[in-house]
């Protein structure tokens, strides 16, 4: 048998190696180990960043600096969500692309184009909301703009890893240890 | 024209004795591609494919087929099909 590496594995650098370490722990995998238990993760994720987001925006439309305490108290919680679903994913959207197998390449490309597609639809509604709110409410949009504006940046910056999070398959059978 | 590409990759892979790390580790590969090539969930490229029947040392159409693998012992017994 013969060793067939690829150049792409030549161009590892430490960092590489260390970050694909990292991100391939076993050490949580109870944690991610079912469809459901990921499931859970993310939507866990997303109560997280929805609360941290408004947390947010109440301190800064309402002038109320102690819910900066609460943005603070909700950091490590969603840490270690963030944790799980990079775990559960591999890394799939950390790690750099020679880290990453053709395989890996692919599922980040589908991840991707799913995240944009439903981020495209969530400014599609924002926009449509904020106009309702104008016209028909009589909300200043000015108001909104910059809370909203947070809102969709979190969303955009945060789908793709809540995308992949739900996309992952459960792990073959047969582990490594058998043989 | 056929979707799935057919493989006898675990097969051989547990002749070998080889783990699917060792074998994600040689071609360059995550162990779970391998598993999931294993599975038919993934159809490798043409370039991954070729790698793993190198390490191997068989040709690739001994591992990937569009067609289903006639069991072994057939092959080996001359069974017909």
């Amino acid at each position: 048998m013969t060793t067939t590496g690829t150049t792409e594995q030549a161009r590892r650098t430490r960092y590489d190696e260390r970050m694909f370490a990292i991100m391939n722990d076993r050490t949580a995998a109870p944690l991610y180990a079912t469809a459901a238990r990921r499931r859970a993760a993310v939507a866990a994720h997303v109560a997280l960043t929805a609360a941290t987001v408004a947390a947010g925006a109440g301190m800064y439309v309402t002038d109320t600096p102690w819910l900066a305490y609460v943005m603070l108290a909700l950091v490590a919680p969603w840490c270690l969500a963030t944790g799980v679903i990079n775990g559960a994913t591999r890394g799939l959207l950390e790690l750099r692309t020679h880290a990453l197998d053709e395989r890996q390449l692919a599922e980040r490309d589908r991840v991707r184009a799913q995240a944009h597609r439903l981020t495209t639809y969530l400014l599609a509604a924002a926009v449509v909301c904020i106009a309702a709110g104008k016209w028909f409410g009589h909300v200043q949009a000015g108001t909104l703009l910059v809370p909203v504006l947070v809102a969709v940046f979190v969303a955009h910056w945060l789908m793709p890893m809540w995308v992949a999070g739900l996309a992952v398959r459960d792990e073959p059978t047969e582990e490594q240890e058998e043989l | 024209m056929s979707e799935q590409v057919h493989n006898r990759l675990a097969m051989v892979r547990a002749e070998r004795k080889v783990s699917r790390q060792a074998l994600a580790e040689a071609v360059g590969a995550h162990y779970q591609t391998i598993g999931y090539i294993e599975r038919g969930q993934y159809n490798p490229s043409l370039d991954l494919a070729l790698r793993i029947a190198e390490f191997f040392d068989l040709p690739v159409e001994a591992l990937f087929s569009l067609r289903p693998f006639r069991p072994l012992t057939d092959e080996v017994y001359g069974r017909k099909q």
